[in-house]
This record gives C-alpha cells, sequence and structure tokens, in this order.
C-alpha cells in the first residue's frame, strides 16, 4: 500500500469512518485538497463537514482510515503536534488574557530546532525517536482498526515494520529545540496584529471587543503560527449580515496574502460560492459533489447538490426517447441523454424559466399563485398541475392569470437517478396524514418527520414541547424498490398501473410500472412481467423515508 | 414617609437582635468579672486571659488546622471533579451530579451516623476492634459535608465557559496538561475561590460532624480531638459561655468585619476597572508614538 | 480520544469520594438498621421505633417545631426580604450582607451567648431558661434559622416582573388582590426553598434544642445523637434511615410543587 501520495496535496483524507455512539457520522471519505486552496466544506448540519474538519485539526480520531499531510501519517498526531490552527465558530478566544496575549498564545507554546553539533562541528545524528515513537503509535491504532479487513491490516502492519526497521538502522540529524525570544515574539504579535488590522487594540480587554474585533483576534491568533493549513469552522455565523459580507472579502484577501491553505466550513451556500476555489458538498457523512463553485452551480451531480445550492425546481423525468425527456406532464427535448426509459432528475433553475401572457405553440400553461418581490426582480410560485414551478424574473406580472411557460433545452439538466430508489420530490402529505404520490395515496407515518415524536389523536405530531401540523407539506418521498409487493392482483393495491420496461438484474427483475396517473415506479420483483401487463403495487409503508422540502419550523402550530 | 419610617424600625429592630448576642459578648469582653452579667469596670483582663487559657488556644489550633486541610483537600478534589465530569457523557453526568446533591440535602447528623457506622465496622472487622477514630476520619467527615459545595461552585463557572477554549489552546500547541493549567481553571478560579470559601467556614462552624468521627490526634495528642465547637458545646452544657470566649468572639467579629469591608471595596474596584484600563491603554499609546 | 480520558480522569478522587464517603455509608445505616449487634438480619429497631412512645413522641415533636420553626421565620423574613429587595426603601446589598454576617461566627457560640443571654433577660421578670424550654428552643431556632430564610426570599424578590404587578392593579385589583394574584405567586419558589432549608435542619437539629432547652426537649437530632452516645449503632441507624426517608419525601414534594409553581409562573398560553 502507498502512503506517500503526490506532492501537490497538502492534505489528503482516505477511506476516513468516524462512528459515533454506534452511528456512522463520516463514512470512507476520500479527499483531496490542494496546497494554497481555499477549500470550502459545505452541507446541511449534521452533514459530518465539522466533524471532517474536526479531524483534520486533531480533536476527533478516525475509527478508521488515514490523514495524510503532504504524504506523511498524521492520524496518531494530537492536535498540539500539527501545523494546522483553528478558527472556532465562537472565537473561542481565553478571556483571562488580553488581545496581545492571546495573539502570542500560540507561539509561546513553539518552539524551534537548533542543529548540535560535536566537537569538530559536524552536525550530531541519533536514531530518530519521536518517528518511532510515532510509528508504534500508528500501528497500535491500525490493530484497533475494527473497518479494515484482516488482509489489509496485516499489509500494513508490515509495511510499518518495515520503516520501523528504517528508521532503527538509520539515525538522522539530531536537533535542540529552543523557545522564542521575547523580541521575537513581540516582532511576529505587532505583524499578525497589522494583518487583521488590529494593532490599535493589543492592550484591550477581550470582553471589551465587538463580534468583528474578537473575530480579528481568532484570526490573528490562528495564523500567527505560521500553520500550513488553516482551518474555519463556521467563523462568521455569529456575526451580522453586513458585518458578514465585509470579512468575506477580507478573510479572501488574506488568503491570497498568505498564501496557505484555508479549509472552511460552512452551511451557507452563498458564502462558500463566494470565497472558495473548490466547493465540496456534503451530506450524511458522504461527499456528494467535489468542485468549483461554477460548475457546481451549473452541472450539479445530483438533486441534492442542486436542492442545496440556490433555489431550483427538481422533478421526476423518464427518458422518452433520443434526448427526449418527459416531466410536467410533457415531452421536452434536452440536451443531456440517458438510456430509454430511465428515471431522471430534471434540474431548472428558477432564472431560467421564461414566461409570458399570450399562449404559445410549445409552452407550457401554468398559473401565478404567489408574487414576492426580491429587490432586483420577483419570485413566482406558477402551478402546473400539481406541480410548483419557481420562476425568478425583473418582469411584473399579476397573480391568478394563466400564464404559459418555456423552458429551453438547454435549461434542462438532466441527472441520472439510481435505479434502487424510487425518489418523489413533489409528493406532499393531506389532511389525513397520508402520503400523496401523483393521484396516489399511502398511508405513513408523518411522526418520522421530527425526531422523538408522535402523533396525538388530531392528527398533529407532538414533541416534548412542540405541535406540527403537517397538512399539505411538501415532501420528498424516497421508497426502494424492494418496498413493492408486485402481483397481478390489483384489488386493494396502492398502486395500480402498466408495466412499462422489465430489466433482469442477475438474480432478480427490476421493473418500471406506469400509474394511470403518469407516475413511475421502480420495483425488484423475483417473478417476470411483461410489459403491457396490469398490475396492483402494495407498499410496506414502514420503508418509506419523508423529508421535508420546507422549513420545519414554518409547521409548528 | 410614615410608611418608610416603619420599614426602617423593621429592618434595624431585627437587625439588632440579631447581633444582640454577639454584642453581649463583645461588651462584656471589656470588664473583668466572670459570671454572667456583671459589669465590674472596664478592663482587658479577659484579653490576658485568653491567651493563658491553653484549652481554649488548643482548640482555636486545632480547628484552624483542620478548617485548612479540610477546605484545601475539598478544593482540590472537588474542583478537578468539576472538571473531569464536565467532560462526561450526559447521563453519567447526571448521576454522579445526583449522588453530589445528597449531602447538600442531607442532615448532617445523618451524614456524621452514617460515616461513623461505617468506620466502626470497619474498626470491627478490619482492625480486630481496634478504634480507627483519629484526625483522619475527621477530615475524611469535614470533606464529605465541603467537597459537593466545592463541586457545586466551580460547576457552573464551567458550563458559562466556551467549550471550545480548551481544543483552542491544544490547537495553538499546549499539552492538555497545560491546557487546563493556563486555560481552564483561570476560568474557574472565581469558583474555585469560592468554593474553598465555603468548604472553610463550613468546617469552622461544624459542630455534630466533628462530635461524631473525631479521635485523637492534632494538638490535643493523645485525647479526643477538641474544635472550639466541640470545646463551647461541652462548656455551655455545663454552664455559661467561658469568659475567654467573649474577647475571642471580638476577634472573630473583628476579622469577619474586616474580610466583608475588603471585599465589598474590591468589588467596588473591579467595576471602576474597565474605564480606567482604557485610559491606561491610551497612555501607553501616546508612549508609544512619542518613539 | 485518549485527551478526553485524561481529562475524565481528573474525577476519579472525586468519584471515588462520592462512592466510598457518600454511598458506601448509607448502605451501611440501612444494614444497621435492620440487623443486630451480632450482625443478623432482624426488624428489632423498626419494632423498637414503632412501639416506643417516647421515640414517636421525639418524632412528632420535631415535624411540630419544624413547621413552627418555618412558619415564625417565613412570617418575619418575608417582608422583611420584601422590603430589602425594594429599590425605595434598600438599594445596596450591604444591608443583606448585615443579615447574613453573624452566621459566620461560631453558631454554637452564638447559640451559647444567646441562652445567657436569656437568661439575663427572664431574671429580670423573676424566672429562669429553664422554666420555659419550648420558648427558649424556638427563639433560639429562629434567630438561628432566620438568614437562611431571608436569603431566598430576597434574592427570588429581586427578580420579580412588576410589570405583571403593574398589570394587576391597572385590572382593577386593589393592593390585597394584587400581592395575592401577581406578588405572591412569583415569590412561591423561593418561600419554598426557604421552607426547606429550615425545616429539615430543624427537626434534625442537636446543639440549639440541647442547649437552649437545657436538655429538657429531645428532637430527632438530639435523639440519633443520644443512641451515638450510647453506642447504638443499630438504633440509630434505623433512626437516620427514618430521617432519610422523610428528607427524600420532602424533597420530592417540593419538587413537585417547584414545578408547579414555575409553570405557573411563567404564564399560561
Amino acid at each position: 500500500m502507498q502512503l506517500t501520495s503526490n506532492d501537490d496535496y497538502i492534505i489528503e483524507l482516505k477511506n476516513v469512518t468516524k462512528i459515533f455512539d454506534g452511528e456512522t457520522v463520516i463514512d470512507k471519505l476520500n479527499l483531496k485538497i490542494k496546497k494554497g486552496e481555499f477549500v470550502t466544506l459545505l452541507g446541511p448540519s449534521g452533514c459530518g463537514k465539522s466533524t471532517t474538519l474536526r479531524m483534520i485539526a486533531g480533536f476527533e480520531t478516525p475509527d478508521s482510515g488515514d490523514i495524510l499531510l503532504n504524504g506523511h501519517d498524521l492520524t496518531s498526531f494530537p492536535p498540539y503536534k500539527r501545523p494546522i490552527n483553528t478558527v472556532f465558530q465562537h472565537y473561542a478566544l481565553f478571556p483571562n488574557l488580553d488581545v496581545y496575549d492571546n495573539v502570542a498564545f500560540g507561539l509561546k507554546n513553539k518552539t524551534l530546532p537548533v542543529a548540535v553539533l560535536d566537537e569538530s562541528g559536524n552536525q550530531v545524528t541519533k536514531i530518530d525517536k519521536k518517528r518511532i515513537k510515532q510509528l508504534l503509535k500508528q500501528k497500535k491504532r491500525i490493530k484497533k482498526d475494527k473497518i479494515i479487513t484482516d488482509k489489509e491490516k496485516e499489509e500494513r502492519l508490515k509495511l510499518l515494520d518495515e520503516k520501523l526497521d528504517y528508521a532503527f538502522n538509520n539515525p538522522v540529524p539530531f536537533y535542540k529545540y529552543r523557545h522564542l525570544t521575547e523580541q521575537e515574539i513581540d516582532d511576529k504579535v505587532v505583524k499578525a496584529l497589522s494583518i487583521v488590522d488590529l494593532d490599535e487594540l493589543e492592550d484591550r480587554d477581550i470582553s471589551t471587543l465587538s463580534g468583528g474585533q474578537q473575530q480579528r483576534v481568532a484570526i490573528a491568533r490562528a495564523i500567527i503560527c505560521e500553520p500550513q493549513i488553516l482551518l474555519l469552522d463556521e467563523p462568521l455565523g455569529a456575526l451580522d449580515l453586513k458585518m458578514r459580507k465585509d470579512m468575506q472579502l477580507e478573510l479572501k484577501d488574506m488568503h491570497k496574502k498568505l498564501g496557505i491553505t484555508f479549509i472552511y466550513v460552512t452551511h451557507d451556500q452563498e458564502e462558500a460560492l463566494t470565497m472558495s476555489d473548490t466547493i465540496i458538498i456534503m451530506n450524511d457523512g458522504v461527499i456528494q459533489q467535489i468542485g468549483t463553485p461554477e460548475d457546481i452551480y451549473n452541472e450539479p451531480q445530483n438533486a441534492f447538490v442542486a436542492d442545496f445550492i440556490g433555489s431550483s425546481n427538481i422533478y421526476n423525468g423518464t427518458m422518452v426517447g433520443e434526448r427526449k425527456v418527459k416531466f410536467l406532464g410533457k415531452v421536452m427535448d434536452c440536451v443531456d441523454d440517458f438510456e430509454i426509459n430511465s428515471q431522471v432528475d430534471a434540474v431548472i433553475r428558477p432564472e431560467d424559466i421564461h414566461f409570458q401572457t399570450e399562449p404559445k405553440e410549445g409552452y407550457i400553461e401554468g398559473k401565478i399563485v404567489s408574487k414576492v418581490f426580491k429587490g432586483v426582480n420577483y419570485l413566482y410560485v406558477i402551478m402546473i398541475g400539481h406541480n410548483e414551478v419557481l420562476a425568478q424574473t425583473i418582469k411584473s406580472y399579476e397573480t391568478d392569470k394563466p400564464i404559459y411557460i418555456q423552458i429551453r433545452p438547454s435549461d434542462i439538466h438532466l441527472m441520472k437517478r439510481d435505479n434502487n430508489l424510487n425518489v418523489y420530490t413533489d409528493a406532499y402529505i393531506d389532511k389525513n396524514n397520508n402520503l400523496i404520490i401523483g393521484d396516489n395515496l399511502f398511508e405513513v407515518d408523518v411522526s418520522k418527520l421530527v425526531s422523538q415524536s408522535r402523533v396525538d389523536e388530531s392528527g398533529y405530531v407532538v414533541t416534548k414541547d412542540k405541535e406540527y401540523d403537517f397538512t399539505d407539506a411538501d415532501v420528498t418521498a424516497t421508497i426502494p424498490t424492494t418496498a413493492f409487493l408486485i402481483s397481478d392482483d390489483t384489488d386493494g393495491a396502492n398502486v395500480t398501473g402498466e408495466i412499462i420496461t422489465s430489466v433482469y438484474k442477475g438474480d432478480h427483475y427490476v421493473v418500471l410500472v406506469r400509474s394511470e396517473d403518469e407516475e413511475d415506479y421502480f420495483v425488484s420483483t423475483p417473478y417476470t412481467f411483461n410489459p403491457g401487463d396490469i398490475v396492483g403495487l402494495k407498499v410496506d409503508a414502514s420503508s418509506i423515508k419523508l423529508k421535508l422540502r420546507g422549513d420545519l419550523t414554518s409547521y409548528e402550530r | 414617609m410614615v410608611k418608610k419610617i416603619l420599614s426602617y424600625i423593621y429592618i434595624y429592630l431585627i437587625l439588632l437582635v440579631t447581633y444582640l448576642p454577639i454584642l453581649y459578648l463583645i461588651v462584656y469582653s471589656f470588664t473583668g468579672a466572670t459570671i454572667t452579667g456583671q459589669w465590674s469596670g472596664f478592663s482587658f483582663k479577659l484579653y490576658g486571659d485568653l491567651f493563658k487559657n491553653k484549652e481554649i488556644l488548643t482548640a482555636l489550633g486545632n480547628t484552624l488546622i483542620l478548617a485548612l486541610i479540610a477546605s484545601l483537600v475539598s478544593t482540590i478534589v472537588g474542583a478537578l471533579g468539576a472538571i473531569g465530569v464536565y467532560y462526561m457523557k450526559n447521563r453519567t453526568r447526571k448521576i454522579v451530579e445526583s449522588i453530589n446533591q445528597v449531602p447538600i440535602v442531607n442532615a448532617e447528623v445523618v451524614i456524621a451516623m452514617s460515616l461513623t457506622v461505617m468506620f466502626v465496622f470497619i474498626g470491627q472487622k478490619i482492625f480486630q476492634g481496634k478504634s480507627i477514630f483519629s484526625f483522619y476520619t475527621l477530615l475524611i467527615g469535614h470533606c464529605t459535608l465541603a467537597i459537593p459545595f466545592v463541586y457545586i461552585n466551580v460547576k457552573p463557572k464551567l458550563t458559562q465557559m466556551d467549550p471550545s477554549l480548551y481544543e483552542a489552546a491544544l490547537d495553538l500547541g499546549t499539552t492538555p496538561t497545560k491546557a487546563i493549567h493556563k486555560v481552564i481553571i483561570p476560568q474557574i478560579v472565581p469558583g474555585i475561590i469560592s468554593g474553598f470559601v465555603l468548604a472553610f467556614t463550613l468546617s469552622l462552624d461544624d459542630f455534630i460532624v466533628t462530635a461524631f468521627t473525631r479521635g485523637p490526634g492534632l494538638l490535643s495528642g493523645e485525647g479526643q480531638i477538641e474544635t472550639l465547637s466541640t470545646l463551647i458545646q461541652a462548656k455551655i452544657k455545663k454552664g455559661a459561655v467561658p469568659p475567654e470566649m467573649r474577647p475571642l468572639t471580638t476577634f472573630i467579629f473583628l476579622i469577619v468585619v474586616t474580610i466583608v469591608i475588603v471585599r465589598s471595596i474590591y468589588v467596588n474596584v473591579k467595576a471602576k476597572k474597565a474605564s480606567k484600563l482604557l485610559s491606561l491603554h491610551k497612555k501607553r499609546r501616546i508612549k508609544l508614538n512619542e518613539k | 480520544m485518549k485527551d478526553r480520558a485524561f481529562r475524565k480522569s481528573l474525577a476519579i478522587p472525586f468519584a471515588l469520594f462520592l462512592i466510598l464517603f457518600i454511598i458506601i455509608p448509607i448502605l451501611f445505616i440501612i444494614f444497621y438498621a435492620f440487623t443486630d449487634s451480632n450482625g443478623y438480619f432482624t426488624f428489632n429497631a423498626f419494632k423498637e421505633f414503632f412501639t416506643s412512645t417516647t421515640k414517636l413522641n421525639v418524632l412528632l415533636i420535631s415535624v411540630l417545631i419544624g413547621l413552627f420553626n418555618t412558619l415564625l421565620c417565613l412570617l418575619i423574613a418575608y417582608p422583611l426580604a420584601y422590603l430589602l429587595s425594594n429599590p425605595k426603601i434598600n438599594k445596596s446589598y450591604i444591608l443583606v450582607l448585615l443579615f447574613v454576617l453573624p452566621s459566620w461566627i461560631n453558631f454554637v457560640l452564638r447559640t451559647g451567648a444567646l441562652r445567657d443571654l436569656l437568661s439575663i433577660i427572664l431574671g429580670w421578670f423573676h424566672t429562669t431558661t429553664g422554666q420555659h424550654p419550648l420558648f427558649c428552643t424556638m427563639v433560639g431556632m429562629v434567630l438561628n434559622y432566620l438568614p437562611f430564610t431571608i436569603l431566598p426570599l430576597y434574592s427570588t424578590m429581586l427578580k420579580i416582573d412588576y410589570s405583571r404587578i403593574e398589570a394587576a392593579k391597572d385590572l382593577g385589583c386593589n393592593p390585597f388582590k394584587t400581592f395575592c394574584k401577581a406578588y405572591f405567586p412569583q415569590t412561591l419558589a423561593g418561600v419554598i426553598s426557604a421552607s426547606m432549608m429550615v425545616f429539615m435542619p430543624t427537626i434534625s437539629s442537636y446543639v440549639i434544642s440541647d442547649t437552649m432547652s437545657e436538655g429538657k426537649i429531645m428532637l430527632f437530632g438530639n435523639s440519633i445523637y443520644l443512641s451515638f452516645s450510647n453506642s447504638d449503632w443499630n438504633g440509630g441507624s434505623f433512626m437516620s434511615l427514618i430521617m432519610l426517608v422523610i428528607i427524600f419525601l420532602c424533597m420530592l414534594l417540593t419538587g413537585k410543587f417547584q414545578k408547579e409553581s414555575e409553570k405557573g409562573g411563567s404564564g399560561s398560553w
């Protein structure tokens, strides 16, 4: 196994897994970050971005996998031995020290190597005890790993033994270490404070500083040790909007000046788009997409990314011909191509929806149901059948009037959907707490939408201190293909439909059932069905996964 | 207006009544008469007697030594305990805290009895009937009283602290031990001090636990350790407060009043410090500019 | 993580202390309460306690004196705390501190001094402290526990939301009704914690009753002390256990009360 890697990458995460209380927070994460880049880890809260950052900083140790810095294993180094510094979310300034001492804190712990010469002036060499200690720690860590295979474990232990052998037999130059002098510290503190524009405040108490000033002290404190990587954990979260915008630009500027790698964690997509060279989007402990801000905005790889970055319209589509996709009840031309009858997600940005009041050939009829003025332009919600379409334009239109929509082929972005899952982004909950997909009704447990809750007699979802009413709540419903029971018997079935395709997958068939209301269901079954057969689908309600499309708080009673 | 005057009368009347016993001892410390309530002219004779009374001086010495050691031990154990428990899982923390609450709500006499029964048992079963009551059992008794209070004094300071402080210190290159010493301890010092003071006063004032758990030792040598509480109790069971205790009351009262005054001055000074700091800062700036 | 283990390990002495000197001694009390002097299981102490009229009397008198003392302390301290917390009458914390200051002087000494003083005063009326044990005990109790009543009341009264009192007046309540409906409910939590600070220590006190009544009034604390002096570990343990149960019940009761008063205090919606 190769443990060193390309020089271009300053930090590398290999198959990193982190488990908290039996729950996998980070799942086999692989990540490479280039030297000098401004990288942002972006994702909703609980997606694992902070845990990833904390593992790089050394506050958490991965349960499996390696973290390499410049190609060398860093995993078992404690935080105080890593050339990495952090700007914390709430700054974590030491309240008992003033600005100067806060900034100088790291320098006082820093030591510099001094070469040791023997009597004849030659460099003294000794066995590298630190390296041996480090390698032994690594061995211990790999032995404890419960995730990698025994074979891999054996191989890696062998490699480490070889390295140990090498370290024992090859003495390296020996250094003594000295602390920095008062003058050296003073020079650096003055310089760091001037970088963050705080040179006037060095003897102030932390408690007398404003939020923005505290932020600057935190940055100065972190950059003064000249780390190879600066980690920033949602550092602007506590600032007000205007301050945040200013700091974004300043941070970007600082990154240019310092030339070191910045790894930035945020849940704010706009912040990520403005500041980053590279954005890494995470969800559920898994990386969804890595790319430049432009790539991520224009070419989202899946529905999650499309949904998370900017507001988008996402629809279930089915390929019905060469470069022809069907969604919103219409067949449309597109530029992406997938296998016929495959399920796709169609993404259209609100600014790409064009509409007018006169009907026209190829335009879809809809109705404006709401209109919000956003300063420069208007945001409209247009209903086409049961589907909502978000549209954005500078022109003002009247609500409750029919309008006609045009979607250009180049503005439709198609993404291949996993066939093991049926994802319905336009599902909703009716007043009896049933899930509605198309015209079909499924009995579901809506208490799944809120953790530790139950449904009371009147149909509200209650937790210890809150009550929610999910009537008409828009949800994304996910149904695994294995959750369906398919048969010729259509009585008492949740869905009745026609078999469109049937694909043999080695030990089972995946059939596509199109219901009477034109919704598509992928179903796995051991039996053969012929296209054209009319079948009934029964659904195991417990395996339907629900996710609210909107904000939970807006459903509070 | 009448209402206000009546209010003041009520406040000061009750204040007077609560101070009467102490004032009585202090006033009568300046007379030579040893019989309660008699005044035989102004004299410092009792003050001289106090410094000749070996019994009282021994008890005073015992009380102070015990209080100092007990409060030091309690502060260290309680404060480190609070730090350790702060980093435990929620569930463990809740269990530990409810156990910690037991001696706080429990009656002193029950704490004393439970410890005594245990010590008696250990003496009988492990030390072949030899009594293990000594300075150490007494120390344990006083620590049992004080440690929970130290804990509840330190804990809020920890919860008020930014949890990232410790990690920030590690991030900036300090080892874990140094991080606790340099970053966490300074944050909880106010809690540690108030916990220490509380532990000290609890120990000074205690009678029941002392009476139950004491054995021979300290300045009392072979005899049972006598503290001020147990000595005075033994005396007033038989008769009036010994005359030599009157000057001692004067001293204690003076010390307590001094501490209160010094403390309120300190608090005042601290409040004014912030504005002062600004001007100091300006002065330094001017000096720097001149350079 | 290793580092976390290091931080947790700081609590080891503390945890050991809790186990060795709080939990295990209580287990010993339970053990001794249900064994005889030879260590055999028995209900003797139980039977003896509930059949002995003297011991049951001690329990009854303790509870009565405890309740009476709590009531007296509240009656004196409530108006006092109100005046001290009223910004029109008192703004400084020093006056409050003055009420607490005597409690920093050894309480055995204070109790003795009070008894001596009382005997002088009673002397003027040609009687002695020994002839009025209950009166003297009550005076001792009230004076000793008054500071502990004032403090919790004072601190809850400082936090009172005056807009609610103004609202009550605005809605036409007379001063008495305003007090009952708007002021008192807000201080209930303080009243409960003050009562707890007085009631339980009164029952289990030893020095005050012993000194002030010259040994004529036996409270629960005195009773336990007596079995200690007689090395009656089993009887003493059983009474301690009863005391523990009483404390536990009081905690349950006040816990429930406090929750309800908090609910009422935060308003209904």
